[in-house]
């Protein structure tokens, strides 16, 4: 016997509503919470990186597998992320705002950082302390050097390949 | 969010205003009541959180010191490459990955490691032999950025500078009070180096790092072990515990981490790596 009407249409009704819930219930943000990350075409590090993201980017969650997340990013592109590499709360970064505006108050002489951050060489505070404390020549060569070190982040990335780490567990 | 951008907007009007009352009075002849407004505008600025291009220079710094003090550093490319690698690998995805991450190995046979501000790191040659695999190394990095990201130092300073009633920082000392800024940075060496940080800072530190290192992957019990170890030092290499007190309260801590964050404990350890990178420590 096949059951009356009254008993589909509410049955069909709930399935909607929670197929729609569902799909809302996936429509989280998450943020970006590496420097880089890269959105691939599948949930392996195998598959094709079919984009870059940042960090502290924006990205809604489509679904999720494992240790894999699928988003999409504010431009409209999709893939799968390393769960790890996310948060669900926004970054604050190293330099957020009410810091900038601290030293803009307190009358900080940016240019003479400005210039040197990240770059090579001790900056003017630190060689003006140097100086005062009697550093060494071969300890600010030291710091000079360290200061100036870098590693290409593909070298960081073929490092983890090679160990199995992050989203390259084996 | 929007009380925070409309405070952000009043604050930066305020110091258009502060920069064009200044010049009035100084064109004016009046040259206290300039220095006067400059003054209202530090102590202003003294609330607000060391950006960080001031940071840079005040870690800097005190990596200068920290480096002449333990007579320098080991020249192993190789070595330094590694050590780095493990480093850059757990600070891309801890909670402050966008500031360059640098370590040294200080050569030195007393077993320690610290971190100045703006992610400058150094480990103790004595701490380097302690260590049996990369998940441990990765754990005592973690530790030391979790140290930047927090920004523990960064807050002794600003306690510090708020005891003593002064209310420049960062460049705006090195360039106008050289002096104050020197004072601020040895007493911030003072306390890393001889008196070490508050126990809630490392056990602080202890519980972020370990998230750190096993968001990439390694074996989140392998820092145990090594506490374990260190805790169980005999002689000289005791020296650590003026500045790292109380093993057993951090192990405990660590361990709860393990438990209520559910992190990895059958992860990497990666021992042939670590071996075969470090055998000429």
């Amino acid at each position: 016997m096949i059951p009356p009407r009254s008993f589909w249409i509410p049955l069909i009704a709930l399935w909607i509503g929670l197929f729609v819930w569902g799909t809302e219930a996936w429509a989280d943000t998450v943020y970006v919470q590496a420097k880089t990350a890269q959105l691939r075409a599948g949930k392996t590090s195998l598959d094709a990186v079919v984009g870059n993201v940042k960090f502290g980017d924006a990205l809604e969650v489509v679904g999720r597998d494992g240790s894999w997340m699928e988003v999409k990013t504010s431009a409209g592109a999709r893939g799968w992320i390393f769960a790890n590499k996310t948060s669900t709360s926004k970054p604050s970064g190293g330099n957020d705002t009410l810091a900038r505006l601290g030293q803009s108050m307190r009358g900080g002489d940016a240019s003479a950082t400005t210039a040197s951050a990240g770059a090579r060489g001790l900056d003017k505070a630190s060689e003006g302390y140097a100086n005062r404390a009697g550093v060494s020549a071969r300890d600010r060569e030291v710091v000079d050097r360290m200061t100036a070190y870098q590693i290409p982040d593909q070298d960081v990335e073929e490092f983890m390949r090679e160990g199995g780490l992050g989203e390259y567990a084996k | 969010m929007a009380s925070l951008m409309a405070l952000s907007m009043t604050v930066a009007g305020c110091a258009e205003v502060q920069r064009a009352a200044e010049d009035v009075a100084r064109q004016s002849g009046n040259p206290r009541l300039a220095g006067a407004i400059h003054g209202v505008g530090n102590v202003v600025g003294s609330l607000f959180p060391i950006g960080y291009e001031e940071e840079s220079s005040i870690g800097q710094a005190i990596a200068l010191q920290v480096v002449a003090r333990y007579g320098g550093v080991v020249d192993q490319p190789e070595l330094v490459r590694y050590v780095n690698l493990v480093g850059r690998a757990v600070a891309n995805t801890s909670d402050r990955p966008d500031i360059p991450y640098r370590v040294a190995i200080l050569d030195h046979e007393s077993i320690n490691a610290f971190a100045a501000p703006a992610g400058y790191i150094f480990v103790t040659r004595g701490l380097l032999r302690q260590i049996k695999n990369e998940a441990e190394l990765a754990a005592v990095l973690g530790h030391e950025i979790a140290h930047v990201s927090e920004k523990h130092i960064l807050d002794v300073i600003q306690r510090s500078k708020r005891l003593a009633g002064v209310t420049e920082a960062g460049l705006s000392y090195a360039t106008s009070n050289p002096a104050a800024f020197k004072g601020v940075i040895d007493g911030a060496v003072k306390k890393l180096l001889d008196e070490g940080l508050d126990q809630e800072k490392e056990t602080d530190a202890d519980t972020v790092g370990e998230v750190f290192a096993a968001r990439v992957g390694y074996d989140a019990e392998a820092y145990v072990g090594l506490l374990m170890r260190l805790r169980d030092l005999k002689g000289d290499d005791r020296a650590l515990f003026k500045t790292h007190p109380n093993f057993s309260a951090r192990i405990e801590a660590v361990q709860k981490t393990i438990r209520t964050k559910r992190l990895v404990s059958n992860g990497l350890v990666l021992q042939e790596r670590f071996s075969r990178m470090t055998k000429r420590v």
